[in-house]
């Protein structure tokens, strides 16, 4: 029957896959006791059925279908019959196909490194030593007696080492891996934890005391045998390609050159787990350093244990039971109110600003009588202590500006206009100055004031050019007892009675 | 023999240094009372550390409060006195927030030291499926923004707290619906300061199901109960103790609402007890007939400032002021609906609207903001509120300012030249 590789491994995610297995199983160890076939009937009350055993009507269903499949085959049953009924039910006999052999063998494979524990293998130090402690002994008697080595001893040794060497490998790698995760302390319970670590920590002094004892016998022996373990990989080669490739010469060749390759590869594995090579160190000390760590590693994860079992309880539950008080809660005030004593997080509340009074308030007052807050007044109008916001928009300021400039242009030309009233250059006494408007007593004021500064005395008569070079101002006090009287829209100036000259500095010159 | 110089200069370090210790533990002593669980990034966490052992004694002394300090944080466990005030838990939360940072709490407790935002999610999501909270109809998914908004916010709180610290990404873009499955962040745990998180005396776990507390009441109890020494002294310091937590803690203390022996060991003890308690934190103590009240000065002491700047705050001053006329007009307990309040706002729209954000002078918006001017009132104990109103407390007359008059700048005056007379 023609099946693709897939179909085979069907029955994995069909709807029965325990009942499935439940039949591959039988079939597997039917296997492994050497039956070739088995009725149905037999698969029947072999199988471990996980729950109620099914009819035979169903088991000769699903085992046709696993046919179908190709992890069966089948032929038909040519045994004798006593009943008619089974003379006509189709009868089959049925036995692994090649492709169902295969899927078991992966299946088991996967299973197992499913449930392969992280381990380090202190036995298989042990091994690989006396291996290797044979293999030196070989080579050095075979020398002895003058003889080429004994290639079919070699070659067992050889092999043994390597497969133990495997298998410590993999224990290692699966080691570094679980200890990397630190999984199996994360997930056991906390119990287990610290009734396990006692030994695992004392297997671990164990293993790393081995390993730094044996490694350096190991590492000797396979410095020893470096120089002449080459030829000695070739005949070995030679013999595995010899049984594997029954052609002609050249593909002989070619095989043992692959083979020796592969051996090679082993030797260097093996050289590199427990020698240095260039500035790489030696795996085994590699594996030393992880195991040591994870001592510590260990101790931490069983104090952390401990601590969450010897605290007053378990924060993990308390909070999940108070998880559940907050949804008991009736109200939100109420959930406020728990979450005040549960977190006690609040910042504390008090009062801003003392109130400020002359006199010590005895505590008797009332907050009534009491003197009250004093605030900023702009914080009690406004509601800011001080002007702030966003900036302003930018408004378009054309209009505002050319009214600055008539108003500007309107302003100097009244200052012009009194400057020209005032700036005539000839003597004027103040008395005689008559009414002045805004600009030209502002003017006027100006003018006065830079004079006054120069003056030392009220008797002495005082001349200057004012501070922006236009004018030339001179002023001589006139009789003491001269009255002047300027009247302007702010109100009358009076004062002693001064001669006023002022002149333009350009007109001077 | 005069002191010679020498000693002069030595004496007054030793004084120098002496001011400067007091400083410290001043200024430590008051970042605790305001961030009880502290992070070591907090700026004053060096003076806690240096003070600790005096700041450890001054509150077990006068608070009862336990103070753990060490290099990964501080914790000041600050077991209130009051547990009937409900303004005083997390800003921002409801029930559900609560429930979810229990729930992120309790994942992290079994954390690994780093965990993401998304992991938090998901293991909060197994929690929520506990059937003690389905039984509650508590449910959570993180299908919804709003759902993922709680739990960025309770995040964010954790973060606020040092419990999380974020090592990389963001919270921010994972409420939204399109990003939200791209977005995630990392997180340190913080153990020592996730462990300070419950302040619970007894932890909640620890009843045995026939003992358990059923109601809110007896829970909240149970929160905070503490061994008493049953003697003498033993009542005097828990007394004390009770008197100490509300007026470090809360704004102000009324007499009337003290039990009968706390209200006479308070009359007799309160001035020394203030005396203590300002000169160690800073506070000045404002001490009147109906009670005792702690206050900052610079108002950095406290979560809801007052006066303050800002709509609301102004409007909160009106409303004192106005409730504070009330009560003085009357002298007694007086009922004041909101709808007063509100009415009041309603007129002073008219004159300090402009200085308001425009959405507090909409018609309609004085009943809001009256809402929130009481809750910030309420949330200072100046008033109580009820279903039919509230009523002005007698410390909210310390803010009965009157007119306040803000003259317009007026044209300088003339004066005339002295020397022309």
């Amino acid at each position: 029957m023609e099946t693709s590789s897939t179909d085979l491994f069907r029955h994995i995610t069909a709807d029965k896959t325990a009942f499935y297995r439940a039949i591959m199983d039988v079939f597997a160890a039917a296997k492994r006791q050497y039956r070739l076939q088995l009725r149905p009937d037999e698969v029947l009350t072999e199988a471990a059925w996980t729950s109620t055993p099914p009819g035979l009507e169903e088991v000769a269903q699903a085992l046709s279908q696993l046919a179908e499949w190709g992890n069966l085959e089948s032929q038909p049953d040519t045994a004798r019959v006593s009943t008619l009924s089974d003379f006509y039910r189709a009868r089959f006999l049925y036995r692994l196909s090649r492709g169902g052999e295969a899927v078991e063998a992966g299946l088991a494979v996967f299973e197992r490194t499913l449930r392969l524990r992280a381990e380090l293998q202190s036995v298989a130090l042990e091994d690989i030593d006396s291996r290797l402690q044979a293999l030196w002994q070989l080579l050095t008697h075979d020398e002895a007696s003058g003889n080429g080595p004994d290639v079919a001893k070699t070659h067992e040794i050889l092999r043994d080492l390597v497969r133990v060497f495997e298998d410590l490998a993999d224990n290692a790698q699966a080691f570094m891996a679980g200890v990397a995760r630190s999984l199996e302390l994360h997930q056991a319970d906390a119990n287990m934890v610290v009734a396990y670590k006692r030994r695992l920590i004392e297997y671990l002094e164990r293993f790393i005391g081995d390993l730094i004892r044996r490694s350096d016998t190991i590492a000797r022996t396979l410095d020893n045998l470096s120089t002449r373990i080459d030829p000695v990989l070739l005949l070995v080669a030679e013999r595995e390609a010899r049984d594997a490739a029954p052609g002609n010469t050249t593909e002989q060749a070619d095989e043992t050159r692959q083979r020796q390759a592969a051996w090679r590869e082993r030797w260097k594995g093996l050289r590199g787990w427990f020698l240095a090579t260039g500035n790489e160190p030696p795996q085994a000390e590699l594996l030393r350093a992880r195991a040591r760590a994870a001592i510590p590693q260990l101790l931490s994860a069983i104090a952390a244990v401990n601590e969450r079992r010897s605290g007053r309880s378990d924060r993990s539950a308390d909070f999940r039971v108070l998880a559940q008080w907050f949804a008991d809660c009736a109200s939100e005030e109420d959930t406020h109110r728990l979450a005040r004593a549960a977190f006690a997080l609040h910042p504390a509340r008090h009062f801003s600003l003392e109130v400020q009074s002359e006199k010590e308030v005895p505590a008797s007052t009332s907050w009534l009588e009491a003197p009250p807050l004093t605030i900023n007044p702009r914080l009690r109008e406004y509601g800011e202590a001080a002007p702030r916001g966003p900036l302003p928009r930018v408004r378009d300021r054309s209009e505002e500006r050319a009214l600055m400039a008539r108003q500007l242009a309107e302003e100097s030309r009244q200052v012009e206009a009194a400057r020209r009233r005032l700036a005539h250059g000839r003597p004027t006494r103040l008395s005689r100055l008559g009414e002045l408007d805004v600009h030209e007593f502002g003017l006027f004021l100006g003018l006065l004031s830079e004079a006054l500064a120069e003056q030392s005395g009220p008797e002495q008569a005082v001349e200057r050019r004012t501070g922006d070079g236009l004018l030339h101002i001179r002023l001589e006090p006139l009789a003491m007892d001269s009255q002047a009287h300027v009247h302007t829209p702010a109100g009358i100036l009076s004062g002693r009675d001064h001669l006023l000259t002022i002149s333009l500095v350009q007109e001077l010159a | 023999m005069s002191t010679p110089p020498f000693h002069q200069e030595a004496r007054r370090i030793g004084e120098l240094q002496r001011t400067q210790q007091q400083d410290e533990f001043r200024r430590a002593l008051r970042a605790l009372l305001m961030r009880p669980l502290m992070s070591p990034e907090h700026a004053d966490f060096p003076a806690v550390r240096r003070q600790a052992e005096r700041l450890r004694e001054w509150f077990a002394r006068e608070a009862g409060w336990p103070l753990h300090v060490d290099r990964e944080g501080a914790r000041l466990f600050k077991r209130p006195a009051d547990l009937s005030d409900p303004t005083r838990g997390l800003p921002g939360y409801d029930r559900r927030r609560y429930v979810l940072l229990c729930l992120a709490c309790a994942v992290l407790e079994r954390a690994d030291p780093q965990i993401t935002l998304k992991l938090l999610g998901d293991r909060i999501m197994q929690q929520a499926t506990d059937p003690a909270l389905a039984a509650r109809g508590f449910t959570f998914t993180l299908r919804t923004a709003s759902e993922r908004r709680e739990l960025v916010a309770v995040c964010r709180t954790l973060l606020e707290h040092g419990v999380l610290e974020r090592v990389a990404g963001e919270e921010a873009n994972f409420v939204h619906e399109s990003s939200w499955q791209h977005s995630d962040a990392l997180y340190d745990v913080h153990r020592r300061l996730l462990a300070g998180m419950l302040a619970a005396v007894r932890g909640p776990s620890t009843w045995r199901t026939e003992d358990a507390p059923l109601d809110t009441e007896s829970r909240l109890q149970s929160l905070v109960a503490e061994l008493r020494v049953d003697s003498e002294q033993g009542h005097r310091d828990a007394l004390r103790h009770h008197l100490a937590r509300q007026l470090l803690d809360d704004p102000v203390l009324y007499t009337a609402s003290l039990k009968a022996d706390a209200q006479a060991y308070f009359i007799n003890q309160r001035g020394t007890m203030a005396g203590r308690l300002c000169e160690a934190a800073g506070l000045v103590a404002e001490q009147r007939a109906e009670g005792l009240a702690l206050v900052d000065e610079n108002g950095q002491l406290t979560d809801v400032a007052m006066p303050a700047e800002g709509t609301e705050a102004h409007a909160t001053l009106l409303v004192a002021e106005y409730l504070a006329q009330r009560l003085r007009q009357t002298g007694e307990p007086t009922l004041i609906t909101e709808a007063e309040v509100a009415d009041f706002l309603r007129n002073a729209v008219g004159r300090y609207g402009r200085y308001w954000r425009k959405s507090a002078r909409a018609p309609g918006a004085e009943r809001e903001l009256a809402g929130l001017t009481l809750d910030r009132l309420h949330r200072l104990s100046l008033i109580v509120r009820d279903t039919d109103g509230l009523h002005p407390l007698p410390a909210i007359a310390r803010f009965s300012l009157g007119q306040t008059e803000v003259r317009a700048r007026n044209s300088d005056t003339l004066s005339l030249l002295e020397s022309l007379t």
